[in-house]
């Protein structure tokens, strides 16, 4: 795998089927890097440190199904290959966040993690709680890569600069607290709406 | 049915069984009163009454056994015989099967299936199979990991798993038989129906209907699993298995490919429409009954038209698949209120004239009791409180719109009742021929609705609104009701402190069988409601209970006990223990739940010692 090929399959590609009636708002994203909704799959790319950052480059591969994530890992399954202590250039900023809010919102993330990242189809991710680690260059791997429980790989589908704002969306969910296990008897803690399907 | 059938089915239930008569009134014997003349089940059960062969019971779907020694007068003993870890903790939604003093269960995702000797002291397994099952299924399946049950045929268990496969195991050894491919998971396509078995085909139907997806029912070859016919749900006539044949009722549903152009563009292509609820079946009519999903998206505005035939009741020739009649209970749903729920085959009377019905209870709130030759609307009632729609136009067949409780783009729609749950969800009603009435698990929630754009990216929820729900008008969850479908009216009903999520049993001994969320496994007179006798089991009950004859002659009531389904993601999700990393605030919709009850995944059996 050449460091270029890589790139290619980390860049973006404008939005090309889009709903015809999806409103602006997914538009709008679609212009800064959104969903391509095309053909074959890209194959899973290891990321370096220095992709992971990279800045989003036109011109991809075409897809329209998700790689799925292995039931299992097998042997010399490689992880992203970035540093776990790698800082998300995002982290804070309050521009990202809000880009980061609106696409937890035009790829859907919502209806599987819920409103507020409550949790419904898909695992809370505002219990302050990580599955597979909570650091930004964890988060930034779970969205890049799935996780076997059904978490689609992002990476080559949406720019690696949408998958930060989304860790640092995701990030700040839960707001440094700890939702305790032993709360749900009390009449006093907090509840949120949430829909059925 | 007739006298002699029942004669001959009690018989070799004798032989079977070596066991005393049963003690009440069977179908064959002298009719009880009955509300709305002699209703009757329309396909009685095959083989002996003291099996539970077929996920409904029979291919009625009426959910009533001939069992009697369990009455009105002695319910009061019943107790625990015996109980059995299932191994997985997620909604135990379905029922077991007893086949020749065996019982089969399917668990939950993994889909774990066994087969308990009911004959051998502590019901040790014969076998236990464990399925290869997609990983990824759990996370793409909208509402919990639910299965609700397998069929049986020919010394073989037939059912689905959630990764989209069918599969067939040998009934004396476990050992797979076939297994193939029905669905797609990575688009979203999973599958926790049960299948029924008709002349020799698995009939399946998909789930999916939240992601985008397009539904269809499928026939496989019991011997090999090969797929013999497979009809869409939406799309052109010749993916729906639509000929010449094709009569349906209304004028408003006749024409050339109306599951294209009832839809704007190729919103068709990722229209729902999935045929995740349970399957019926005439004989005599040689149709199978079944009903499709809500339209994808949520969102109405992507998708202007009827959207057919999304949120319908479906009838199919059971060789050939080709659709005889539809009926479109929601043209163009914008609340999602799927027509998945069951239809139970009864022959009854309206308005004076013995018809050939089908009574099917919608989420949509209304009670529809249908010429199941035809597909004419005999009956619409609401059975809950209703305010999305004043009522059903007789001539049409559809629904009274309320305009205020349309959805649409820039809308906060408030208070619509009943909420997406619907009056009733998956959980099935039961018929007793012995007093002519249906009993109904309904659910008393509404909501507020609010959509929002939403793009179709595969394998991910395809939405597009919010709907948070509370409960409804009285403050109480649910409530159990006893139904007159000849005159579209409810006799009397219990309320509940939570929505039922549970089936329905009733037996010729009179009693009826409920669960609740909470956790209570109940007995009830079913000719009065009066509460018989209540045990608290080991988690909220979402299962359908049965009855079976025991090799020891006695008669046995199993049900699941085991919260979750789409109403344990509400509001039971956030009592899992042992998930560390998932923990979640309690839901405004019934706050207090966690208090009674936590996940579980047991069977519990009940006789009179």
């Amino acid at each position: 795998m050449t460091a270029a090929s890589r790139h290619r399959v980390a860049a973006w590609v404008p939005a090309l089927a889009l709903v015809a009636l999806t409103a602006a708002v997914t538009l709008a994203l679609a212009r800064r890097g959104g969903i391509s909704a095309v053909e074959a799959a890209p194959s899973y790319v290891p990321l370096t440190a220095r992709d992971a950052l990279a800045r989003p480059e036109p011109a991809g591969p075409d897809s329209i199904r998700f790689v799925e994530h292995p039931d299992v890992y097998p042997v010399g399954w490689p992880s992203t290959g970035i540093p776990l202590a790698l800082a998300n250039p995002y982290e804070r900023n309050a521009t990202a966040l809000a880009t980061g809010a609106r696409l937890y919102v035009a790829y859907n993330c919502i209806d599987c993690h819920g409103a507020d990242g409550s949790g419904s189809m898909g695992p809370s991710l505002a219990d302050g709680r990580w599955h597979f680690g909570g650091r930004p260059a964890e988060v930034f791997e779970s969205i890049y890569q799935g996780r076997p429980d059904g978490m689609p790989a992002w990476g080559g589908r949406i720019s690696n600069d949408q998958i930060w704002m989304l860790v640092a969306y995701v990030r700040s969910l839960n707001g440094g607290r700890d939702v305790s296990t032993a709360n749900f008897t009390g009449l006093k803690s907090r509840t949120v709406e949430r829909s059925g399907h | 049915m007739t006298r002699r059938r029942s004669a001959a089915a009690l018989a070799l239930a004798l032989i079977v069984a070596g066991c005393a008569p049963d003690s009440g009134k069977g179908a064959g014997g002298p009719p009880a009163a009955t509300v709305g003349g002699n209703a009757r089940i329309a396909v009685p059960r095959p083989g002996p009454p003291g099996e539970w062969p077929m996920p409904g019971g029979d291919y009625s779907n009426s959910r009533y056994s001939e069992l009697a020694d369990i009455t009105a007068a002695n319910a009061t003993k019943l107790q625990v015989a015996w109980a059995m870890s299932t191994g997985v903790l997620r909604g135990h939604e379905g029922q077991p099967l007893v086949i020749d003093n065996t019982m089969y269960l399917v668990t939950p995702f993994p889909n774990v299936a066994y087969a308990v000797d009911l004959a051998t002291p502590g019901q040790p397994l014969k076998w236990r199979f464990r399925p290869e099952n997609a990983q990824a299924a759990a996370g793409r399946a909208c509402c919990d990991v639910v299965n609700r049950g397998a069929a049986y045929a020919d010394g073989t268990i037939f059912y689905n798993l959630l990764d989209g496969h069918t599969v067939a195991v040998d009934a004396k050894t476990g050992e797979q038989k076939w297994r193939t491919r029905m669905g797609d998971v990575s688009l979203g396509e999973t599958i926790t129906m049960a299948p029924i078995v008709v002349k020799g085909k698995v009939i399946v139907g998909s789930s999916g209907g939240e992601m985008g997806v397009r539904g269809w029912l499928g026939a496989l070859d019991v011997k090999t699993g090969k797929v013999l016919w497979r009809a869409y749900n939406v799309g052109p006539d010749k993916d729906m298995l639509i000929d010449s044949s094709f009569r349906p009722f209304y004028a408003h549903d006749k024409g050339a490919n109306l599951g294209v152009t009832s839809w704007v563009g190729d919103s068709w292509k990722r229209g729902g429409g999935v045929s995740w609820g349970w399957v019926s079946y005439d004989p005599a009519l040689n149709l199978v009954y079944y009903g499709t999903s809500n339209p994808g998206p949520w969102n109405e505005g992507m998708r202007p038209g009827d959207n057919k035939w999304t949120c319908a009741i479906l009838a199919r020739d059971a060789d050939t698949g080709a659709l005889k009649w539809v009926f479109q209970v929601t043209p163009h749903d914008m609340w999602d209120y799927d027509g998945v729920n069951e239809n139970i085959l009864v022959d009854l009377e309206v308005n004076g004239a013995a018809r050939k019905a089908l009574v099917h209870f919608d989420r949509n709130g209304f009670a529809y009791t249908i010429d199941r030759a035809t597909g004419e609307v005999l009956v619409a009632e609401p059975f809950v409180h209703v305010n999305w729609a004043r009522g059903i136009d007789m001539k049409t067949g559809r629904p009274i719109l309320n305009p205020d409780k349309l959805t649409g783009e820039g809308k906060l729609v408030k208070e619509i009742c009943p909420s997406l749950e619907g009056g009733k969800n998956q959980q099935p009603a039961a018929f007793s021929p012995q007093t002519g009435l249906f009993y109904v698990p309904t659910v008393n929630l509404c909501m507020d609705f609010k959509v929002r754009p939403v793009s179709y990216i595969p394998g991910t929820p395809y939405i597009g609104a919010d709907a948070p729900e509370r409960l409804g008008a009285g403050g109480f969850g649910g409530e159990f009701i006893a139904w007159d479908a000849s005159n579209g009216k409810k006799l009397w009903g219990i309320k509940e402190p939570f929505p039922l999520w549970s089936g329905v049993l009733v037996t010729a001994g009179g009693v009826a069988f409920y669960g609740t969320l909470d956790g209570w496994f109940k007995a009830v007179d079913a000719r009065t409601g009066a509460p018989l006798w209540k045990f608290k089991v080991g988690s909220g009950v979402v299962g359908n209970p049965i009855t079976y004859r025991g090799p020891d002659g006695k008669q046995y009531v199993a049900v699941y006990a085991g919260i979750g389904g789409d109403m344990g993601l509400l509001i039971a999700g956030d009592v899992a223990a042992n998930l560390p990393y998932d923990v979640r605030e309690r839901g405004t919709t019934l706050p207090d739940l966690a208090k009674w009850t936590s996940w579980g995944g047991e069977l519990f059996v009940f006789a009179i010692p």
